[in-house]
């Protein structure tokens, strides 16, 4: 009898104490945290397909740089697969899972990584590329990739860095712009800048982009 | 001929270069194979384990299907044999014989073979594969199959085709990649990237998957 008085007084306190917590974390900081250790587990998992210290890695599809991207365009990437603006199964998944510490946390991560750039595009369209990134194509109402994407191709904000991004993802993404991004007509989001772009942009001169985006540190 | 005289002389002598460096391909493996048959007698060996039409065999070890295998694939496997990263005693003698011409060419005939999988898996549990499959579990961390090995399980270059693979043969490898995988420290291998994979499947999840690539034509 005594013991059971016990255990429900030690039970009651313990209550209190869970509930004094809750409040107080609910009240000083976002009620969701996430440990170092899930945030280390959930990046090992995202090298599998975006390479070591996501410098991008060819898979079945080319899969992209993560590395010194910035925060913003993360975030509204992962934002936009979950909302299938932009279309990709795979990504959906991955997205629809991650908390909002956590993406806080990954983004962080991500932003902050600087390997060198995986390689292999060809070399010889460089020069091209760098003009119509450094000047645009005027005659076809091609601005310069540097007037948003920085001269030397880091990004800003939701502007993404292109600087060392995988040759072939550059190419896929330019050519598909209308078929991945910007998919549902009631959410317009910032790929509507690039549509234009993308869409008066020959083959030839997405290819020589690419190739110089991709040799950029 | 329209071709402006030079870059006709170009195309010849790329063709004569060409059939040049083929001939030196098929003399030099015949050289190496010299009184053992060459190419059509090594195939036939190979087939005496891996099966009559390289689908796979049940010998006392699963052997692995090697028909319609990424030929990239199968030269860095065999290359991975020679050099101990992947422990393998047998395909370590078969492997070492090797000259780099027969390996060219037994890994192109292996390509061109497209017979149905050998079967076996438990059917029951391929939906529950092909869930893991396409999707991956985000929750555990585990990325999908699809991004790297394709949506169809063909596998790209370095990554191998997973469709119509031996059951037990999967199993086994993702049960123990760990122990039989990137086993030379001083050689960095790309079987790095399937370890977190391996390791973070259950057993269950593992019987699924194969059970479901197994079944893929």
């Amino acid at each position: 009898m005594k013991a059971a008085g016990v255990k429900l007084a030690l039970l009651s306190g313990l209550l209190a104490l869970g509930c004094a917590a809750a409040v107080r974390s609910h009240a000083a900081t976002p009620a969701d945290t996430v440990s170092q250790r899930d945030v280390a587990a959930k990046l090992a998992y995202c090298e599998v397909c975006h390479g070591v210290e996501a410098q991008g890695f060819r898979g079945y599809y080319p899969i992209p740089r993560l590395a010194g991207q910035p925060i913003d365009y993360l975030k509204n990437q992962l934002q936009a697969f979950i909302e299938r603006r932009r279309t990709n199964n795979i990504m959906f998944n991955v997205g629809h899972v991650l908390s909002p510490a956590m993406i806080t946390a990954l983004t962080d991560d991500f932003h902050k990584l600087n390997p060198k750039p995986l390689g292999g595009a060809p070399q010889d369209t460089v020069p091209a590329g760098k003009k119509i990134f450094g000047e645009g194509l005027p005659d076809v109402k091609v601005p310069a990739c540097a007037t948003c994407h920085g001269p030397d191709g880091k990004g800003n904000g939701p502007f993404p860095r292109l600087a060392g991004q995988l040759y072939d993802y550059v190419v896929a993404k330019l050519t598909n712009w209308d078929k991945e991004r910007g998919q549902v007509p009631g959410k317009p989001d910032t790929s509507a800048i690039m549509q234009p772009i993308a869409h008066n942009l020959t083959q030839a001169q997405i290819k020589a982009v690419a190739a110089y985006v991709s040799t950029l540190e | 001929m329209k071709l402006p005289d030079t870059r006709c002389w170009k195309a010849t002598s790329g063709c004569a270069a060409l059939v040049l460096i083929l001939i030196a391909a098929f003399a030099a493996a015949s050289r190496a194979e010299h009184g053992s048959g060459g190419l059509p007698a090594k195939i036939a060996y190979c087939k005496d384990c891996h099966g009559p039409a390289a689908q796979g065999f049940l010998g006392y070890y699963p052997i692995p299907r090697l028909a319609g295998q990424q030929p990239e694939y199968l030269a860095n496997q065999l290359r991975a044999f020679i050099e101990h990263r992947r422990t393998n005693n047998i395909m370590f003698n078969v492997a070492h014989s090797l000259s780099p011409a027969m390996v060219a060419g037994l890994a192109a005939s292996f390509r061109a073979l497209n017979p149905p999988p050998l079967g076996g898996g438990p059917r029951s549990r391929a939906e529950e594969g092909r869930r893991i499959f396409q999707d991956g579990v985000p929750e555990a961390n585990i990325a999908a199959c699809a991004a790297c090995h394709g949506p169809q399980a063909t596998g790209a270059g370095i990554i191998p085709r997973l469709a119509g693979q031996v059951y037990p043969y999967v199993i086994k490898e993702l049960v123990n990649w760990g122990k039989e995988r990137g086993q030379n420290p001083t050689i960095r291998d790309t079987s790095y990237i399937m370890s977190p994979v391996a390791h973070s499947l259950s057993r269950s999840q593992i019987e699924a998957v194969a059970a479901y690539v197994s079944g893929l034509r």
